[in-house]
């Protein structure tokens, strides 16, 4: 019964790691090399148009939107820039309301945090919560099933 | 059994209290922080060097900001077919005509946003006007501005220092008591 607890155990343990490992490779995986194109889409859909409410500038087609995609197209072509870089650049123009996606540095990283912290919180709860009931329900039972257990057995003797 | 029972009893209320008091937390952030709108004058430009503008007037004359420095320039981002910058319009002529009486003038220039020649031609000529008009005809110089929506206008000091964002139309007076303000701090 133990063995096939511990060989369970593994399987899931063997389960998560093969998950992670392959969301580690699909994310990070190099799709080769990227065209001008390629960089303008991929910088314009984390930029925010700075006229419309929830849209990227990607997706608008609002004046300063048109805008900002030029600029980031110009200094593509300038192939001086990176991607960070740019996008940097528009946002010491906009501010950080200009980024879709918040940094994960300073005050803003809080947003990436948060929803972990209180995730290993919950889990970290439930998990003492099963194994508090397990405990009660296995080792303790009340003096009024004891007596009746006793008297039981007492009247089966 | 009753002394789990006593013992959840003791830790429910310490829970329901902590939970409570972080909701509220939540609550007192979100009803007392300060609406975000477009129209926020602040601007990471502040205090910082202004961007490099090279570009031509409407008369196709030559303008490099750099050459402007040790004069105050005012930019007035503007498209003739926005409602808010035809109403600001008559503030901006008085503006530039109590200006021109003063020691050191402050220069005004019109930017033009998302516009052609002969829109902004055929306004200035019916409204007045007679300020350089300068071209941003692929949009670069909002974008070195972080220009959001027009009207906008930007105040520059005489050493190439961004001073001062005005998002929105301006109303009467506006321009004349910040600049004041600007050259008393800052020297005109």
């Amino acid at each position: 019964m133990k063995s096939k607890s511990v060989h369970n155990k593994w399987s899931w343990l063997l389960l998560v790691l093969s998950a992670v490992a392959l969301l580690a490779f699909g994310s990070t995986r190099d799709s080769g090399p990227r065209t001008q194109a390629d960089r303008i889409d991929a910088i314009t859909k984390v930029l925010a148009c700075p006229t419309c409410s929830g849209e990227s500038v990607y997706v608008s087609r609002a004046s300063g939107a048109e805008s900002i995609r030029a600029e980031v197209a110009r200094q593509i072509a300038g192939g001086q820039q990176s991607d960070d870089e740019i996008i940097a650049y528009i946002e010491a123009r906009f501010g950080s309301r200009v980024l879709l996606v918040p940094r994960s540095t300073g005050l803003d990283s809080l947003i990436w945090v948060l929803p972990v912290f209180v995730l290993i919180c919950a889990v970290g709860t439930l998990g003492f919560a099963f194994r508090r009931w397990k405990v009660v329900g296995s080792d303790s039972i009340s003096v009024e099933d004891a007596q009746l257990v006793e008297r039981a057995l007492r009247e089966d003797r | 059994m009753s002394e789990l029972s006593t013992s959840r009893k003791r830790v429910a209320p310490i829970i329901a209290s902590v939970v409570g008091a972080l909701l509220v937390a939540f609550l007192w952030v979100l009803v007392t922080a300060e609406p975000n709108t477009a129209d926020d004058a602040d601007s990471p430009l502040l205090g910082q060097p202004a961007p490099s503008v090279v570009t031509t007037t409407l008369n196709d004359e030559e303008f490099v900001l750099a050459n402007r420095k040790g004069s105050w320039v005012v930019f007035n981002f503007f498209n003739s077919t926005c409602v808010p910058c035809v109403a600001e319009h008559p503030e901006l002529i008085a503006f530039n005509k109590r200006e021109s009486l003063a020691a050191n003038p402050a220069e005004t220039y019109t930017v033009i946003n998302d516009d052609n020649d002969e829109s902004v031609r055929a306004f200035f000529a019916k409204n007045g006007g007679d300020w350089q008009k300068i071209r941003d005809s692929d949009g670069s110089i909002s974008v070195a501005f972080g220009v959001a929506k027009v009207p906008e206008t930007w105040v520059i000091d005489p050493n190439g220092y961004v001073r001062l964002r005005i998002a929105g139309m301006l109303t009467q007076g506006l321009l004349d008591d910040q600049l004041a303000q600007l050259k008393a701090q800052f020297g005109s």
